[in-house]
């Protein structure tokens, strides 16, 4: 089978490797002008970016900065004439996704980010709600620790047969983490994040923000975008906006996203973006391919 | 249950040492006993589980991921020499790990 290449994008930056920075320079790219760019677009005053500055770890601008490393990650593969066969992303990772697709410019993922963001704002701003990480525990362990518990949170992501991501009420997330720990999960931790993505929170504003894409230029993908909802390919225009409305407000699978990957006969993925979280979690996705930062390039 | 040896420990340090040196892109010889795995090494609570099925599958072990998970809650282990520890008591008690 010839060899296929794919090209993967987080949503978050849990922790930078530390080579981020000097990756792009030496390839003549600065993430500060990326960032620049949102600014003007969105009107956000974003500072020069530096590893420890604390503004990244909000809510909009950790996204909007996953964003930013993501397309500049994604624009060095480009000079290097590294073309991808699909494309996927993790989550809000889908706008870089639409970037490399050539489907929008970069200031209207910005703007989406942005959009989305604002949307969901009456939700984020009451603090009641959440997500969680769970690692070492089975789906339907957890699925039952929830049912057994009469909670309302929902599991909103399988990262792969180890890692779930589940989404809800703040203080029920909690109540589940404690149970999760005390029933041998390796790792059940808080997402630093106050809205419940993917989650039935979400699903009164499929129809806004439905409105808010409308109002925005797409292009039909010149690569293959996979849906992290239900892993179909996406080769329209309007197929992506029926797609962000799925990723923001339906659950989705990033372990059976991976193995969609693995069926169309991707052995090489590269993960554009900061930090190496997509690597990570690819452990235990089985298929014979080679997942690898692009800063490895 | 698997047999002991005195030549167990030595092997299981080095498939440690040697699983870490790859997944955390460092030499062998920049790890040691006392280096700290998050910290030090980057390390994670899925390398920790992919490393307990390397000696699930060596070891031909009978234990559930769950209850090394609750062991773990008890007696967290933040060195390498720690984690070793671990998995000594894990091959030596598989299951039974949760009456030491």
């Amino acid at each position: 089978m010839e060899n296929k290449t794919a090209f993967i994008f987080p949503a978050f930056i849990t922790e930078f490797t530390g080579k981020e920075i000097d990756f792009l320079r030496n390839n003549g790219l600065n993430p500060t002008k990326y960032l620049k760019i949102i600014s003007e677009t969105i009107n956000i005053d974003f500072p020069d970016f530096t590893y420890k500055n604390d503004l990244f770890r909000e809510e909009l601008t950790s996204q909007l900065l996953a964003y930013t490393f993501s397309c500049t990650y994604y624009d060095v593969l480009k000079q290097k004439s590294i073309i991808p066969d699909f494309v996927a992303g993790y989550s809000m990772g889908v706008y870089a996704s639409l970037y490399s697709s050539k489907s929008i410019k970069f200031e209207t993922g910005a703007k989406l980010i942005f959009d989305a963001y604002h949307l969901l704002y009456e939700l984020t701003k009451t603090g009641l709600y959440g997500m969680g990480a769970i690692i070492g525990l089975p789906y339907l362990d957890v699925q039952e620790l929830i049912q057994t518990s009469s909670l309302s949170v929902e599991i909103i992501n399988v990262n792969n047969e180890h890692s779930l991501v589940v989404a809800g009420l703040k203080k029920e997330i909690n109540i589940l983490l404690e149970k999760s720990k005390e029933e041998g999960a390796l790792t059940a931790a808080e997402l630093t994040v106050d809205t419940p993505y993917h989650s039935k929170y979400l699903s009164r504003f499929a129809i806004p923000f439905k409105t808010v894409l409308n109002k925005l230029e797409f292009d039909d993908p010149q690569v293959p975008i996979v849906s992290t909802y239900n892993q179909r390919l996406i080769f329209s225009a309007e197929d992506i906006k029926q797609e962000l409305v799925f990723n923001l407000t339906e659950k989705i699978s990033w372990h059976k996203t991976m193995q969609k990957l693995v069926e169309l006969g991707v052995n090489d993925m590269y993960e554009c973006g900061a930090g190496k979280d997509l690597k990570k979690i690819s452990r235990f996705i089985k298929g014979d391919y080679k997942l690898r930062s692009a800063y490895k390039i | 249950m698997a047999q002991i040896t005195e030549s167990t420990r030595s092997e299981v340090k080095e498939i440690v040492l040697e699983f870490f040196a790859e997944e955390c892109e460092v030499e062998v010889s920049e790890i040691s006993e006392k280096s700290n795995i998050i910290g030090d090494l980057d390390g994670d609570s899925l390398m920790f589980l992919e490393l307990i099925e390397i000696f699930k599958k060596k070891y031909s072990l009978n234990i559930e991921l769950k209850t090394i998970g609750k062991y773990a809650v008890k007696n967290p282990v933040k060195t390498i020499g720690e984690l070793i520890d671990m998995q000594m008591l894990i091959i030596e008690h598989e299951n039974n790990i949760l009456d030491l």
